[in-house]
């Protein structure tokens, strides 16, 4: 097979330097260059998927994230995707239920973190109801009460920018500014928001040692939490219904989104379900749950321990909850903290020229 | 054997140049135009003159609908004519006509079409042309886009208040594909083929929906949703 490649790229090789040389300049100059970022071993991935619509290149990073931190993207000019994704707190917000959008009405879900993102191929959104990071942008992008961006004027603004203008020109050069090209940028910034330098991952790679306690919690990690957040991203990308509630409402005007993934799936066993988060930099991401109900890690284990409600599409794991003692609870807090990644939120600051 | 061709080339021409007057053209235009009706007159945005099927006085605000995956086909000489890329947002005051463009010749007896878009191309949407988000029927919870919308203002029978309606409909079970007879359309001719769908229908046939008794009148998927879908799955769009 490799040498079947080789062969291939041997005559490729010598179809190009048959072809006029001036036409081959224009395209080395035109189309950007396909990055992938390097990834740790400790994520547990195998590759680094991106569409092959939209494949990354440092021009399109670079443009996305001077969209991702633009307010001037939304209806009233004063929010950004950075409103309610702050890099600081590994791209959320800080509260339960954000009224930062264009509206100020509250949003009826939590922010969630962002990173890792490339692998979320099982859908995004709490519920998983958008396909891809290039579908879901328009989402909060057009939300009335998120950014509320009108597409067609956010067209005109950016066509009177000269420097994105310029960045258009580089990332995309073969198209005009439309809003797939605004959403695919602003996807392939969030795909390079990747978080793989955690004291965890140090650790797994043998470059510094955990605690003894560390230990500890990492072993009733393994034990009663792996199953859900799978070791790796931290995440199975799945959905469970956590036992949060026995019974969901469902008032006519909010179309089902008490109701979980249901609302995607119409599947009953999809109620109250929502995609499993990571732990990975969960001591940032407080509060918990897509609706932001715990506000401390406390909150979440003891529900875990004793706060789970029972109907009939609980995941099945958690029928007996995870009873752990408050020593088991603190070991595993512990172990938690050292899923934190200072060198991710470092990196990430908007101020950081260095990219991706 | 290239010689041959190019010689076998120029009697055929030479040969349909003779022939002029009998031959039909290997291409003709063609174009589909869409009248939007309810209860049999010619739809109008923001008039009051309107009714429901179950009574009530309406006025439309907005009324736009995908059509996509075009096909005409000729049943005699199983001649098929498929639309390549084929998405088309029309609505009231906004396109009604998709325009062919040069196809190949032929006697089209009949015309296939789907309302909705298909499950590939509804899978995502960082689309252009009608499929660009930018035309307000992207879906902003799920990825994907409203197949059929229409807006506007009832008159509640009991309350006597003016009451929003609103019908957002897409999901993949909603996508729906319509085959209609066509005449008219001859070989070598161009065509305008004039189809007429009616509002009115998007309330009945087979499930009943009378507003004033509805739990909701903003409809954006559920049971409401599938059954709005199901009723303009036939006879919503009709032959003119």
């Amino acid at each position: 097979m490799k040498k079947q490649a080789f062969t291939l790229s041997v005559f490729i090789t010598l179809f190009w330097a048959c072809t006029d040389l001036s036409q081959q300049e224009t395209r080395v100059e035109t189309a950007p260059e396909l990055y992938v970022p390097p990834i740790s071993t400790t994520l547990n991935v195998g590759s680094f998927p991106q569409p092959e619509r939209n494949p990354m290149s440092q021009e399109g990073v670079l443009l996305g994230k001077k969209l991702f931190f633009d307010p001037n993207l939304s209806g009233n000019g004063k929010v950004s995707c950075a409103t309610c994704h702050q890099p600081q707190l590994a791209f959320t917000d800080g509260v339960a239920l954000g009224d930062h959008g264009v509206t100020g009405a509250k949003l009826d879900r939590h922010a969630p973190p962002l990173f890792n993102l490339a692998w979320n191929t099982n859908g995004l959104f709490w519920d998983g109801g958008a396909h891809d990071l290039e579908s879901l942008n328009f989402g909060p992008l057009t939300h009335p009460d998120e950014m509320g961006a009108d597409l067609n004027a956010l067209l005109t603004y950016l066509n009177q920018e000269d420097e994105y203008l310029d960045l258009f020109e580089k990332a995309f050069p073969k198209s005009p500014i439309q809003s797939a090209s605004i959403s695919q940028a602003i996807a392939q910034y969030t795909r390079t928001l990747i978080s793989q330098t955690s004291r965890y991952d140090l650790w797994k790679n043998g470059k510094t040692e955990l605690s003894s306690l560390e230990i500890k919690g990492y072993k009733i990690y393994q034990a009663a939490c792996a199953s859900c957040h799978e070791e790796g991203l931290f995440t199975d990308q799945e959905y469970h219904n956590n036992g949060l509630d026995e019974s969901y409402p469902d008032p006519i005007d909010k179309e089902g989104i008490f109701l979980g993934r249901f609302r995607i799936t119409q599947d009953s066993l999809d109620l109250g379900a929502y995609k499993t988060p990571s732990l990975r930099n969960v001591t940032l991401t407080a509060p918990y749950m897509h609706d932001g109900r715990f506000a401390t890690l406390e909150e979440v284990l003891d529900h875990y321990s004793s706060g789970i409600q029972q109907n009939s599409s609980l995941a099945p794991q958690l029928k007996g909850g995870i009873p752990l003692n408050a020593e088991e609870k603190q070991a595993l807090i512990t172990f938690l903290q050292t899923l934190q990644d200072d060198q991710f939120i470092q990196h990430h600051q908007q101020d950081n020229p260095d990219l991706p | 054997m290239k010689n041959i061709s190019y010689l076998f080339l120029a009697v055929l021409f030479a040969f349909a140049s003779c022939d002029k007057e009998d031959e039909t053209p290997a291409q003709m235009n063609v174009e589909i135009t869409f009248e939007n009706t309810l209860n049999g007159n010619p739809l109008e945005l923001n008039q009051e003159n309107f009714t429901l099927p179950s009574g009530e006085p309406f006025m439309v605000k907005k009324f736009k609908y995908y059509i996509s995956n075009v096909v005409l086909t000729d049943t005699e000489s199983a001649t098929q004519y498929i639309e390549n890329d084929s998405y088309h947002l029309l609505g009231q005051d906004f396109n009604s006509v998709i325009d062919l463009g040069m196809i190949p010749s032929a006697n089209y007896d009949q015309i296939t079409f789907s309302i909705g878009v298909d499950e590939v191309a509804n899978s995502r949407t960082d689309q252009t042309g009608d499929l660009d988000p930018n035309n307000d029927m992207a879906w902003n919870w799920n990825s994907g886009y409203k197949f059929v919308v229409l807006e506007g203002e009832f008159t509640h029978q009991s309350t006597q208040e003016r009451t929003g309606l609103i019908f957002h409909i897409g999901t993949n079970s909603n996508y729906a594909t319509v085959t209609l007879p066509l005449s008219g359309v001859m070989a070598g001719k161009a065509s305008s083929i004039a189809l007429e769908t009616a509002i009115d229908e998007l309330f009945s046939n087979p499930n009943i929906l009378a507003p004033s008794n509805m739990a909701s009148t903003t409809v954006m998927g559920g049971p409401v949703a599938d059954q709005i879908g199901q009723n303009y799955a036939e006879g919503f769009i009709k032959a003119n």
